[in-house]
């Protein structure tokens, strides 16, 4: 029998062109080829790489001075040295130092919230869209009244409670975004699930977990990837407003939200000071959105190609 | 109640068979009342218009319909043992004598798996040894046509349809089924490849003595390939019988409808279909009497109070019709 197309048995012989040649030996080339990020992606993608390796090793970068602990006088303006960078707060410490510390704050709250709401919206979506029925209905029932509740709020409520701490709200933020991955699951699985290979793996006698970790749950990652960093953004935003209130990292502990709320009181005097934890919050949302667009856009674009 | 005109013992039967799926609250009966059975080493054609249960069929043998806003009733052996009584892990016990190749050759691969693996699932599942593994996914791509070597590595996208569709089959040989439901494989095939795929689907059959039960809305296709045909119409069974039976003495109007259909390339030869009285009843409000009436040359006052039941036909073949034909179909004689 002759095979059809690119004969994965194809074999040169001494007259074969050399096209033919390598069509055959990488029928694959146009496929892996990924769309190249413009300028303003390729930016962000290097500036969250920085970010993530300010958060992981701050505490190592050489002649830094401790966030916690006043360094020179207060509310002193920007000059050209390491820890001055970005000036003096209220209490004479250097901003430049409580923003990169802040970076890890921001980044250990946005990975252990996404976490949290990932593993448990990955399991609620795989099991509301492979079973359906009434689960299906708790989990949109779940998920709705999570987006018709407003997170700030919710989390200065339990801040009431429980006082502010970061566990409290990395859990709650955490929580929040439990229905938003829950959907994206679920409607993935649902798609999928109609697909003949999920079929195909039943016919075999694969179990149903079986069919849902080993069959589903890899083509559900480019979704969950591309709307992942959206979602972190907002996690960043909300912290943001949280600790700006004075509800989210308690006092002395480094955080952008904290750092404007009390550079607000010398804005007027010293209106440089809050530059440093407002481009922080800015540059790094617009990093982590630019890169989910740049995801989603990438997964649309394999989806025309298949 | 079925034609016998096979000797063999049959290793699949289907009895009174029913599937309906709830929508919105109402009841769309997809496959109405069916018995039918296989012999070992036979092929049973299914044709039939889109929605006639066709494929509906094939995933009831393998009990892979949804379990949610699905009704079945009726039953379906396999050795003796009804399938649609067994327990989940008897039934995954069973599943590596009946196997089912699909449709569309991408779709039933998960994009995410390299040749190697998908050809090996169903063993895998089985908890084959590794070695044992890697030699029957060899043997099944050898009887397809590959070479293990050179495609182990690669993914489905990078193969044609044909080429896919051939996968397909190896996936199904290498657990070593005793019967395949083939569900249109060569429907979304160029038609040079439809052939190369139906002839290794013959080759194999005859080689491991493999029950087929071979879906299509293609009269041709299913005339080369089965030993006995069963024509579908709005989930019902209308005519079964030998190909010969079926295709140069078709009993029933719509079977005759369907032959006048096929495309003949003689054009003086074709017999002119009747284009006169084609309504098509909603499935969701079935109409009184014979689903088939309603486009039907022959239909009488009987045919909108009773259903027909099937029967046996003048020629041999069983036909659910109050007014069988009994002359020969001249134009597919012809063709």
């Amino acid at each position: 029998m002759t095979d059809i197309g690119n004969n994965p048995g194809f074999n040169p012989g001494p007259d074969a062109k050399l096209s033919e040649i390598v069509r055959a030996a990488t029928p694959w080339s146009s496929k892996l080829r990924l769309s190249s990020g413009s300028t303003s992606e390729i930016i962000a993608a290097v500036f969250l790489v920085l970010l993530i390796l300010v958060a992981l090793f701050v505490n190592f970068i050489p002649g830094l001075v401790s966030p916690k602990l006043p360094y020179g006088d207060f509310s002193q303006l920007p000059d050209w040295s390491l820890n001055g960078l970005l000036g003096t707060d209220d209490i004479g410490r250097s901003i430049f130092s409580r923003v990169l510390y802040g970076a890890r704050t921001s980044m250990t709250i946005v990975a252990i919230s996404t976490t949290i709401a990932l593993v448990a919206g990955l399991m609620l979506g795989l099991l509301a869209g492979y079973y359906r029925g009434y689960f299906e209905r708790a989990v949109d029932l779940f998920a709705n009244a999570l987006a018709a509740m407003p997170s700030t709020l919710v989390v200065l409520a339990f801040v009431a409670v429980t006082g502010p701490s970061v566990v409290t709200i990395i859990v709650v933020l955490g929580i929040f975004d439990i229905g938003t991955y829950a959907r994206v699951a679920k409607a993935g699985v649902i798609s999928q699930s109609n697909r003949d290979y999920v079929l195909a793996a039943r016919a075999m006698g694969a179990t149903d977990g079986r069919i849902l970790l080993r069959e589903i749950l890899p083509n559900l990652i480019p979704a969950l990837t591309a709307v992942m960093p959206t979602l972190m953004a907002g996690l960043i935003i909300t912290e943001g407003s949280l600790s700006f209130l004075g509800y989210g990292i308690p006092a002395p502990a480094p955080s952008w939200g904290g750092m404007i709320a009390s550079s607000t009181d010398l804005l007027s005097r010293f209106p440089l000071l809050i530059l440093g934890p407002v481009l922080a919050i800015v540059i790094t949302v617009y990093a982590f959105n630019t890169i989910g667009d740049y995801l989603a856009q990438r997964l649309n674009n394999r989806e025309r190609e298949n | 109640m079925s034609s016998d005109t096979t000797m063999a013992e049959p290793i699949l039967t289907a009895t009174n068979l029913s599937v309906g799926f709830m929508r919105g609250g109402k009841e769309m009966k997809a496959v109405d009342d069916i018995s039918f059975s296989v012999a070992a080493g036979e092929t049973l054609g299914l044709v039939g218009e889109s929605g006639s249960g066709k494929t509906t069929i094939g995933r009831a043998i393998l009990r892979l319909l949804p379990s949610a806003n699905t009704t079945s009733e009726g039953s379906i052996t396999y050795k003796g043992a009804d399938i649609t009584g067994l327990s989940k892990t008897d039934m995954r016990n069973m599943r590596g004598r009946l196997q089912m190749i699909f449709q569309d050759p991408l779709s039933s691969f998960n994009p995410r798996r390299n040749v190697e693996d998908i050809v090996a699932e169903g063993l895998v599942i089985q908890g084959r040894p590794a070695t044992d593994r890697r030699e029957r996914v060899k043997a099944a791509l050898a009887d397809v046509g590959f070479d293990l070597e050179a495609v182990a590595g690669r993914r489905p996208h990078q193969f044609s349809g044909g080429q896919c569709q051939r996968i397909a089959i190896a996936r199904a040989l290498a657990v070593q089924p005793e019967l395949i439901v083939c569900d249109e494989p060569v429907a979304s095939l160029d038609v040079s490849v439809q052939a190369q795929v139906i002839n290794l689907l013959q080759d194999i059959r005859e080689s491991r003595k493999l029950a087929l039960i071979f879906i299509s809305h293609d009269l041709a296709v299913v005339k080369n390939v089965s030993d006995r045909v069963a024509v579908l119409y709005m989930g019902r069974i209308v005519e079964i019988g030998t190909g010969p039976e079926i295709y140069e003495r078709p009993a029933h109007p719509y079977t005759r409808t369907l032959l006048e259909a096929v495309p003949v390339v003689d054009a003086s030869r074709k017999l002119e279909p009747d284009g006169r009285r084609t309504v098509m009843p909603s499935r969701n409000r079935p109409q009184s009497g014979c689903a088939f009436r309603g486009r039907c040359p022959r239909a009488s006052t009987i045919c909108e109070t009773t259903i027909p039941i099937l029967g046996q036909a003048p020629r041999g073949q069983m036909v659910a019709c109050h007014h069988p034909h009994d002359e020969p179909a001249p134009g597919i004689a012809a063709a």
